[in-house]
């Protein structure tokens, strides 16, 4: 495989060579498909260590402190990406079936590895500078439709997965189980909308990253990669210390749930980052 | 694709000829003509995109008690929402299938085409929105609306329903939370003794029913007021505090800490047979009840002020009490509860 893989990196070498030779042999440069796919990948980390998840004695789970000095870790880790766009040098946005759950959103899953990378396809060749993305569903597409949208509607379901929150008939956004303190207390932060267009709040995040290099899509099929720092949870735009009278354990509340929401997601006007950023564009 | 726009079209043409009987006449599907009771407050909006006609609230019904709503097809909306308690069950939390016990307490079904907000925290404003919840929710049906659709379409008797309700056999999520929303429009209860004597329909209140009239005037009716004896607000009572961690009352909805175990304001019509009471049925008699609120509730910041401002408590002697609550019994409609006086 290293062997193969070694081959295949010095042909690319010598196509790029080739491409870099060819300004003036127009017919030797070979054909640019008109799209191609661009892989996202999550990387969900403490800071700069990558998590690891783990019961409430695990060894190996990955301990965060936060500013307030509570040490946390988590057992189950989960959020909904949809609405993705990317912005091109000529500030043209691609649309990725953004009023498609089944095929323009999904449920990143820190237990499931195959889940940690979202392959979007057909992206038109072009140059990107930016990319846009929801973390959770919009309200107009929180309304827990099987009909219209039958793969994401059991992807999130699943019982392993239990992203339907089935009171407010809509998609969980975040996920987080886990554990706080010298104790190991159970912390349970759950996110998503109560919005009827009359009532209610919206948890859903606009995301909007500058890419630190431009995405090529073109003759490569190029890779984002996606940091997603979940110590903003508890140290981000919202100190927050945990505890028995405030968000934790609760799934159904959305009392104080919105400073988590801002805190992973930002708060869609001076803050359109939140948790994340790209660490490299891989072209 | 092709369905879509025939449907589009179809509704279309509907609202097109909203003036003009014929077309509906030709569905075989008139409105249906519903008594609103004098003095109710307005119909919810939704109630006018989803009109009860003969065939809908049929269908409905039926959907109503289906037992097929429910993963294991154990049970239906009626299992829990039992005619004779006001669609209200006697446990102090919902049962659902295999046993497993839901978060809060059956809610009545009785005068919901004029109720702004439904469920305990008011989370649904169009009841057109609720049917789905029970059918996906774990511990009551734990079904999908797919599940559901495939079963119903097997049967002929549906395939004409959804047909006679809606114009062609397809059974859709939407039909049928149109359908349930349009039975539970028709479940109007105006004809309790209290209707009776409001009316002058020959009936009179006795001595004490007439005292506790009074004391109801006089120490309920804030809240308790309009002829759906709800003033449809959210309010924090001081009631034992369900020690579910999910609970939060109203602030589950809106994210206010302020709303923190506030619930709907409830009717008390039928209140006689919807015992046990409160969000997690808290007290098994309206007595208990009574005394609770008369020896002291839960202190809490966002304590309503009527409680607040009179030492957290609603006084009331023994008399009251008792003539408060034969009061309350005038309000059952027997028949509508299709049982006897």
């Amino acid at each position: 495989m290293k062997n193969f893989n070694k081959g295949l990196a010095i042909i690319f070498a010598a196509v790029l060579t080739l491409t870099s030779c060819t300004e003036d042999e127009a017919e030797a440069i070979p054909t640019v498909p008109t799209t191609n796919n661009v892989t996202l990948e999550f990387n969900n980390t403490f800071g700069e260590d990558a998590i690891v998840l783990g019961d409430a004695t695990s060894a190996e789970a990955t301990v965060n402190t936060s500013t307030e000095g509570q040490i946390h870790h988590f057992s189950e880790l989960k959020y909904v990406i949809s609405n993705i766009r990317l912005i091109n040098e000529e500030d043209i946005e691609i649309h990725y079936n953004i009023n498609d759950l089944d095929n323009g959103a999904t449920v990143v899953n820190q237990a499931k590895e195959e889940t940690l990378q979202y392959v979007l396809n057909n992206i038109p060749s072009a140059t990107y500078t930016k990319i846009q993305f929801g973390l959770g569903v919009k309200s107009n597409l929180n309304t827990l439709d099987q009909e219209a949208f039958p793969i994401f509607y059991a992807a999130a379901g699943k019982n392993d997965t239990e992203m339907h929150w089935e009171w407010g008939t809509g998609y969980r956004f975040t996920k987080i189980e886990g554990f706080y303190g010298e104790d190991n207390t159970e912390l349970s932060i759950h996110t998503g909308s109560t919005d009827d267009g009359g009532q209610g709040v919206d948890a859903y995040r606009d995301i909007t990253l500058e890419l630190p290099t431009n995405l090529v899509v073109g003759i490569n099929a190029p890779k984002i990669v996606i940091k997603a720092d979940f110590n903003t949870l508890l140290s981000g735009a919202t100190t927050i210390t945990l505890g028995e009278d405030n968000a934790t354990p609760s799934i159904h509340t959305s009392v104080n749930m919105m400073q988590f929401v801002d805190n992973l997601g930002g708060n869609g006007d001076d803050n359109i980052t939140g948790m994340f950023s790209v660490t490299s564009v891989e072209n | 694709m092709l369905k879509t726009i025939r449907n589009i079209s179809i509704i279309l043409l509907l609202v097109s000829c909203n003036h003009d009987d014929s077309e509906i006449i030709s569905y075989n599907n008139p409105e249906l003509e519903l008594h609103l009771p004098e003095g109710f407050p307005e119909l919810n909006n939704s109630f006018f995109d989803n009109k009860p006609t003969k065939y809908g609230v049929e269908l409905g019904e039926k959907l109503f008690f289906e037992k097929k709503l429910s993963a294991d097809n154990s049970i239906s909306c009626a299992s829990c929402h039992i005619k004779a308690h006001a669609f209200a069950d006697t446990h102090a939390q919902a049962i659902g299938i295999k046993g497993r016990i839901g978060f809060r307490n059956t809610p009545p079904i009785q005068n919901l085409a004029f109720v702004k907000f439904y469920n305990w925290d008011g989370n649904k404003r169009r009841l057109e929105e609720q049917p789905l919840v029970p059918i996906i929710t774990h511990e009551e049906m734990d079904s999908s609306i797919l599940e559901v659709i495939g079963k119903l379409k097997t049967e002929k008797e549906y395939l004409d329903l959804f047909h006679q309700a809606f114009g062609d056999e397809e059974i859709t999520g939407n039909r049928i939370y149109n359908s349930i929303a349009q039975y539970e429009y028709t479940l109007i209860s105006s004809n309790s003794k209290y209707d009776q004597v409001k009316r002058n329909e020959g009936t009179s209140f006795t001595e004490s029913e007439t005292e506790g009239y009074q004391v109801f005037q006089e120490k309920c009716i804030t809240c308790h007021s309009t002829e759906l004896f709800t003033d449809q607000s959210f309010r924090n009572i001081g009631f034992p505090v369900n020690p579910n961690t999910d609970e939060a009352g109203r602030a589950r909805v809106t994210g206010n800490l302020e709303d923190v175990m506030k619930f709907r304001v409830p009717t008390l019509r039928n209140i006689e047979v919807t015992a046990p009471y409160g969000s997690f049925g808290q007290f098994v008699t309206l007595k208990e009840l009574l005394d609770y609120l008369d020896n002291g509730v839960v202190v809490a910041d966002n304590l309503d002020p009527i409680l607040k401002n009179n030492e957290n408590k609603i006084p009331l002697s023994e008399d009251e009490k008792l003539n408060l609550i034969s009061f309350l019994k005038t309000l059952t409609d027997a028949k509508f509860l299709e049982i006897s006086n």
